[in-house]
């Protein structure tokens, strides 16, 4: 399609939620430019082809955040999307044994006993207590957060929902609420199990992509930001997309461009331009300019206004809550092509559970001690791995009989230490192979024969994902989920509802609420923002409404 | 048998403060403590400081409510400057909010520093107006008259809210919840500066200051405006002073009395019955202890068994150490002139170090590098030297309560050492003035005044045992569930630190009255 | 690629399953607590019928049963508990339910009374780590028997016939008596409201003594049967199925779906001068929002998860349990009601029935007459000596 040199919106980055809020603005009608600085839309939703006949989920790896509001209103099944779930998951021990974590409650509840009685009696009780904080945030993922110091209809109503909702909890879950939502994972975890590998397997969640230990409070809400997705309504459950994430991402531009909008691959936005503080359009790397009243920024909150936007035209006391965003890179990434199927000498034979997330963490005081190995600018030297070979379920990922490998880790810092000094700068390609030997050496406690197996790693440092992709530090969620970072205080107070102090200027990516995840929620939730103040008669239609 | 309106267990700040406000109220009181000294971790023989050394939070409401009213305290109070000390370095002098170099040139920080103080300090007043009043929520109906005064209370608060003006409003919900570590840093370079402030946002606490909620426990410490007194004749002085408005409002205080067991009639107390057999007959008892504890003077089967579990799950891991030296003379600090040798002295040299003291803590084990608040008493208050020995007295963190393989004398020299070896490299003459040492570790200070723990709070400061869900969810308005039985100790909201609060806001809710 | 099932997921075998398994004509299996159980192992009909007019033999092994024992046993279950467990003398048996502090139904269940202090508590839900909790602080044990000890249940009008033929004299067991008769404990309890007894071994011995119950039981009319057919008789007896009837609020996602022992109809278990038990302030304070009804449904249609409306307009509630009955000839149901149309006189309650006959849904609204007791009590089921047929 030819472009034009003006739209009713641009949207500045092609991540799962620019490509969301750009379809859904698209599909209200109003003429949508995405402008995607790397040749492949996706951000971090990509599938990748970087050895022969393999794809790489290189980025994010797994699916069950992605609000089925959002593929049923945009209509992704359409569009290629297919989501499968997998099974259950498990972790290894050093001593050659395992937990599995079954689906089948039955057959979970016998593996729980193997390890402890008490703790596969108590797994229901501890499920519920979950599934009830989902059951209670889920309504609020596709709703603005009120701003508390507004006395404007809207956030008072937003504020009203609120209060309606917390007060139907009853006095006592409404304590329980509290309490969970300021814990720390670890803590919960010990009141409900005595086993420290049943422990350490349901702790991972409350870790993955957070610069937290499993013993910092709030890292039960971490926990609860990974089970609060679904698959076809199943809370909690996660899943491949067939074809990689990039599936994700190529359904949702599939729809835009269905839709009327457009998406210009290879055009990196250098400045997004401010006249009067109002948004006029953005200017390209290459120069080229493209008129907008209305810009939807898919970066980071911390990219989007101190590299993108003329400081000039913001407000000093904004800057500096901007600048005070905490946006720390705590993960690293192996993808690796496997010329078979790995040994797992523990697992019995047809193990369901290798089909699922495997670890090789054997104690809560194992995953803290890998906290302060990254708070020391170290990566962990015991990491939290989450391993999964999407390969036997989803052909399209390895040729046959071949495999794919994900492999997240868990921690290692942006701003890696050495000699003495603290910058990203350090992640060379030495201290990139360090990291794969540390991260293999662990894995090996779950498949020894690993390395024999790799016809071909890709190893991404926080570093690599900043430069690819445009993460700052290369966080997974653009920004940690704090409760300073979270509903109304993200990503700055007062501007809460992907709106910002440049009028015309959303934000729409995971800086803002609900946050980070493939979940798309603040994509719809800011093409709804921009609808409501800018629509010019169109409007929001569907269950994201 | 004698037979009271209300019997209050345990003479520690909170008990003695609870049997004075209902002794105001002309309810007939007594009180018991097991020991034979009053006062709890304020408790001290003579002036001789022994656990809490200084005052924070002592505040004027609690005075007015135990009817010292319009006077001021019985006691004479010294503000002390506190002095961040800078191994290799400069140390710096802090007064209130204000910051600079012990010999008086600027410290480049001194604006920032100030800038942040101040704020707390506003964050800090109005959280007291939480703290000055039983958290919210409650048994009571919409149209109760204790819940419409709740209703109006918590608009009160609500407009003081609005009325730090939108900025400041959304500031303070975005920062109560988030950590120390990044609160300071984001303002201040990491130093002695902002390792005083990281070192007050945990002391008494098992976290370290990347912990979220402790911006939460810092502002609790400058809810009074962040200021530091020492009173003069020690702690002992406060606990007097407490006493003896005790027994001015009519309360009989019986030391060297254990409560053993609660008597219950149906579902109500109705009195107690002391370790010695004797029975005090009461429809009110109110107990300092911590919850567990009290729950079983009544017998478990008394109450709810998730009630015992949330009692059972209270987390209260003591991890400080008090260490009291006696020094044959004063030391010498380098770079301290001597006119500041009677500060609080910090020894947090940032707040990286603060957190990595922290880190051995989590897996049972003491800081390598503790970090230190010591204060030489004599140097203010001459009657706090006793016997010709200087008093030097030091709260240590982290020494966890649940140290792997206990507190051994074996441990607790270790700790000693450590903290000796952390000052010296300040004072290097230090080690050899030391003519006597006193350690207190968590097991001791447990033993001695009941605290679960040894925790200075009695239940740990975090956020998820806060306000409405202090000490645990159902157990927030200090009623227990028996009827006439009340929680009135430092695990209850507010908690502790030698404030009084919790007891004052225990009785009133005895009373059946709000504030 | 290729995916082969793993062999630890699935239903597993119950003591007893070689037995079950080569009496399964129908091959109808569901998971009761993982095991694989019996719907039906002929047909409902059939085995129904040997139930109320011959015997039948149904695998209990898959209850949760937990042994509690030590000084503070017996205070341990009554602050479970809401009945008074002291009243429950050595030797007997008593049902109860426990609750949550708000004093919602967790689960019901039966308490053996062994000795003084010497317990054991059969229910459906698992309830281990709640025993455990409601032990702590005390001196009692808590030991899990759900896999070690067996229960085979025995019920029907020959069911006396048969164990005295199978060489174990209960003669003198009362209803709610339990004994220990060698290798075995037997006692006079059930789910059917009819004479009958349950058997409880170790978990080995299940077979053999299925062996010797089979064998002595031909001439008396002995057949095996399924869940299918049991379930029709404890409606008949009135009796609450976990999850059914109610949910237990232990195994409970949405909130405020706990039901009091007050709106089960189980107000007579709750003994409120005792002293403290589990719940107790809670359920002082509480006022019933519904009630659970025996009640007789219009017509012939089983009105099994009917909606139930008042005077056919206002929706009050929903039927848990509908059924055919073929002994009492009634078409009878369990009903939560709101209050207070559930006490209305006269009721005017309504079911709304949807019927598939033949390629055809159909609606009808029949008419629901409240029902006091069980919808079937025979004489036979408390005679001590009980009769031989």
């Amino acid at each position: 399609m030819a472009l034009k040199s003006s739209y009713d919106v641009i949207v500045a980055g092609a991540g799962h939620n620019g490509l969301t809020a750009a379809a859904y603005l698209a599909r209200a009608g109003l003429s949508v430019l995405v402008l995607e600085r790397n040749d492949w839309i996706g951000g971090a939703a990509v599938s990748r082809s970087l050895h022969e006949g393999w794809t790489y989920s290189n980025c994010s790896y797994v699916c069950s955040l992605l609000r089925r509001e959002i593929a049923r209103d945009l209509d992704l099944p359409k569009y290629g999307l297919q989501v499968i779930p997998y099974e259950g998951g498990a972790s290894f021990t050093r001593d050659g044994d395992y937990f599995a974590y079954y689906s089948d409650h039955d057959a979970l509840r016998r593996e729980m006993a193997r390890h402890s009685p008490r703790d596969a009696d108590a797994y229901p009780c501890y499920a519920q207590a979950i599934m009830r904080q989902c059951r209670f945030i889920r309504p609020f993922l596709l709703r603005d957060a009120p701003d508390p110091a507004s006395m404007a209809p809207r956030d008072l109503g937003e504020m009203g929902y609120l209060v309606k909702k917390a007060w139907g909890l009853g006095k006592r879950e409404l304590g329980e609420t509290l309490r969970f939502w300021t814990m720390s994972i670890g803590d919960f975890l010990d009141e409900h199990f005595e086993n420290d590998l049943i422990k350490a397997h349901l702790a991972g969640s409350g870790i993955i992509g957070t610069g937290l230990g499993v013993y910092s409070p709030g890292t039960a809400y971490v926990l609860l930001h990974h089970y609060m997705g679904d698959i076809d309504g199943g809370i909690g459950a996660w899943g491949f997309a067939r074809g990689g994430m990039g599936a994700i991402s190529k359904a949702l531009g599939a729809a835009l461009e269905d839709h009327g909008g457009t998406i210009h691959r290879g055009a990196g936005v250098a400045e997004i331009l401010v006249r009067d503080g109002r948004v006029t359009g953005v200017a390209l790397e290459d120069g080229r300019e493209f008129a907008a009243p209305i810009v939807a920024s898919n970066m980071d909150v911390k990219r989007t206004f101190l590299r993108h936007v003329d400081r000039a035209a913001l407000p000093g006391e904004f800057v500096r809550q901007v600048e005070r965003f905490k946006i720390r890179g705590s993960s690293a990434k192996l993808n690796i092509a496997l010329d078979a199927m790995p040994a797992f000498p523990a697992a019995p034979p047809h193990a369901s559970f290798l089909r699922g997330d495997m670890h090789c963490s054997e104690s809560l005081w194992a995953l803290e001690r890998a906290y302060d190995d990254w708070k020391s600018g170290r990566w962990s030297a015991e990491p939290y791995v989450d391993m999964l070979i999407p390969s036997q379920i989803d052909p399209t990922m390895a040729p046959p009989g071949s495999h794919m490998m994900t492999v997240f880790v868990q921690y290692a810092p942006y701003d890696l230490a050495v000699n003495g000094t603290r910058s990203g700068e350090n992640w060379d390609a030495t201290q990139r192979a360090a990291l794969a030997e540390t991260v293999l050496n662990q894995m090996s406690i779950a498949c020894p024969d690993i390395r024999e197996r790799i016809l071909h790693m890709e190893v991404r440092s926080p570093l690599d994902l900043e430069r690819e992709v445009g993460l700052t530090e290369g966080n997974i969620f653009q920004g940690e989920l704090t409760f300073d970072q979270l509903f109304f205080n993200r990503p700055v107070p007062g501007f809460s509802q992907y709106e910002s102090p440049v009028k015309g200027l959303y934000l729409c990516g995971s800086s803002a609420h609900p946050g980070g995840g493939v979940m798309g929620a603040p994509g719809a939730n800011a093409a709804r923002a921009i609808l409501r103040r800018a629509g010019k008669g169109a409007t929001m239609k569907g269950y994201a409404a | 048998m004698s037979r009271f309106d209300a019997i209050v267990i345990g003479g520690g700040i909170n008990g003695l403060v609870a049997a004075a406000v209902l002794g105001r109220r002309g309810r007939s009181v007594c009180l018991l403590e097991r020991s034979d000294r009053l006062g709890g971790m304020a408790g001290a023989e003579g002036a001789y400081p022994r656990m809490a050394h200084l005052l924070y939070n002592l505040g004027p409401l609690v005075r007015k409510d135990i009817g010292l009213g319009a006077r001021d305290w019985p006691f004479r109070t010294v503000a002390l400057p506190t002095v961040a000390l800078n191994p290799g370095g400069a140390h710096v002098r802090i007064d209130g909010t204000e910051a600079r170099f012990v010999d008086g040139r600027p410290h480049p920080d001194a604006a920032a520093y100030r800038a942040l103080v101040t704020r707390l300090g506003g964050y800090g007043a109005l959280l007291r107006r939480l703290a000055e009043a039983p958290p919210p929520g409650g048994d009571a109906a919409w149209t109760d008259p204790a819940a419409l005064k709740q209703m109006l209370r918590l608009g009160g608060f609500g407009r003081a809210l609005r009325q730090m003006g939108k900025a400041e409003m959304r500031g303070f919900l975005k920062v109560l919840l988030s950590n120390a570590y990044d609160l300071i840093l984001d303002e201040l370079p990491d130093g002695p500066l902002a390792g005083a402030l990281a070192a007050d946002a945990v002391r008494g606490l098992a976290m370290g200051p990347r912990s979220p909620g402790t911006v939460f426990s810092l502002v609790y410490r400058h809810g009074h405006g962040g200021t530091v007194s020492l009173p003069v004749g020690g702690m002992a002085a406060v606990v007097a002073a407490l006493a003896e408005a005790a027994r001015a409002a009519g309360a009989t205080i019986r030391t060297g009395t254990a409560a053993a067991r609660l008597l219950c009639e149906g579902d109500r107390v109705i009195g107690v019955e002391t370790g010695a057999g004797e029975v005090l007959m009461a429809s009110r008892v109110l107990s300092s202890a911590a919850p567990l504890a009290t729950a079983r003077m009544a017998g478990l089967d008394r109450f709810d068994i998730e009630a015992s579990r949330r009692m059972r799950l209270i987390r209260a891991r003591g991890t400080v150490a008090k260490i009291n030296l006696r020094l044959s003379a004063l030391p010498r600090i380098d770079g301290l002139p001597d006119d500041l040798l009677g500060a609080r002295l910090l020894l947090a040299p940032s707040a990286e170090a603060v957190e990595t003291a922290f880190n051995p803590a989590k897996y049972r084990q003491m800081s390598d590098e503790p970090i230190l608040e010591a204060l030489l008493p004599g140097v203010t208050d001459p009657a706090q030297d006793a016997g010709g020995a200087v008093a030097l007295s030091i709260i240590a963190q982290y020494a966890p309560s649940d140290l792997a393989g206990g507190w051994t004398d074996a441990a607790r020299d270790r700790l000693l050492a450590a903290v000796v070896g952390r000052l010296a490299a300040v004072a290097p003459d230090l080690p050899g003035l030391v003519a006597g040492a006193e350690v207190l570790c968590p097991d001791r200070i447990e033993a001695e005044t009941g605290a679960p723990g040894g925790h200075w709070h009695h239940a740990e400061l975090g956020l998820d045992q806060l306000l409405t869900i202090r000490p645990a969810n159902g157990l927030g308005h200090y009623a227990m569930g028996l009827a006439g039985l009340y929680l009135c100790g430092a695990a209850t909201h507010p908690g502790g630190d030698v404030m009084g609060l919790s007891g004052r806001n225990a009785a009133l809710a005895a009373l059946g009255d709000g504030p | 690629m290729s995916v082969v099932t793993d062999p630890k997921t699935g239903l597993i075998d119950g003591p007893v399953h070689d037995r079950l398994a080569a009496l399964s004509r129908a091959r109808g299996w569901y998971g009761w607590a993982g095991y694989a159980a019996p719907s039906v192992l002929d047909t409902v009909e059939f085995e129904y019928f040997a139930l109320r007019n011959q015997c039948a033999l149904f695998d209990i092994s898959p209850m949760h049963k937990y042994r509690l024992t030590g000084p503070d046993a017996t205070a341990v279950l009554n602050r479970l508990v809401t009945r008074d467990v002291t009243r429950i003398r050595p030797g007997r048996v008593g049902y109860a339910v426990w609750c949550d502090e708000e004093g919602m139904v967790i689960d019901d269940g039966t308490l053996f009374r062994l000795g003084a202090q010497d317990w054991r508590l059969c229910c459906q839900e698992p309830m281990l780590t709640w025993l455990i909790e409601a032990a702590w602080g005390f001196d009692a044990e808590v030991r899990d028997e759900s896999d070690t000890l067996a229960g085979l249940a025995l019920q029907g009008p020959t069911a006396f016939a048969v164990l005295e033929a199978a060489g174990w004299d209960v003669a003198a067991l009362r209803p709610f008596d339990h004994a220990g008769l060698g290798e075995v404990m037997i006692s006079r309890t059930g789910f059917t409201g009819d004479l009958g007894y349950e058997i409880w071994m170790p978990w080995a011995d299940a077979t053999a003594v299925w062996d010797r119950l089979w064998a002595a039981g031909g001439p008396w009319g002995l057949r095996a049967i399924g869940y299918a057919a049991l379930n029709i008789a404890r409606i008949e007896a009135g009796f609450l199925t976990a999850g059914v009837d109610f949910q237990p609020v232990h195994a409970t996602e949405r909130l405020h779906r706990g039901k009091t022992p007050f709106e089960l109809g189980l107000g007579r278990m709750v003994d409120m001068t005792k002293g403290h038990f589990n719940g107790r302030r809670a359920l002082a304070k509480a006022r019933p929002r519904s009630l659970l009804m025996r009640v007789d449904v219009e017509g012939f249609k089983p009105a099994q998860g009917a909606l139930v409306y008042h005077r056919k307009r206002r929706e009050v509630g929903h039927v848990t349990s509908g059924v055919w009955s073929p002994t009492a000839k009634r078409n009878i149901a369990l009903a939560h009601v709101a209050l207070p149309w559930a006490t209305r006189t006269p009721p005017d309650l309504w079911a709304e029935i949807y019927t598939l006959e033949e390629g055809r849904w159909d609606t009808r609204m029949a008419r629901l007459t409240p029902v006091e007791g069980a919808f079937f009590a025979p004489q036979r089921a408390r005679a001590t000596p009980p009769g031989r047929t």
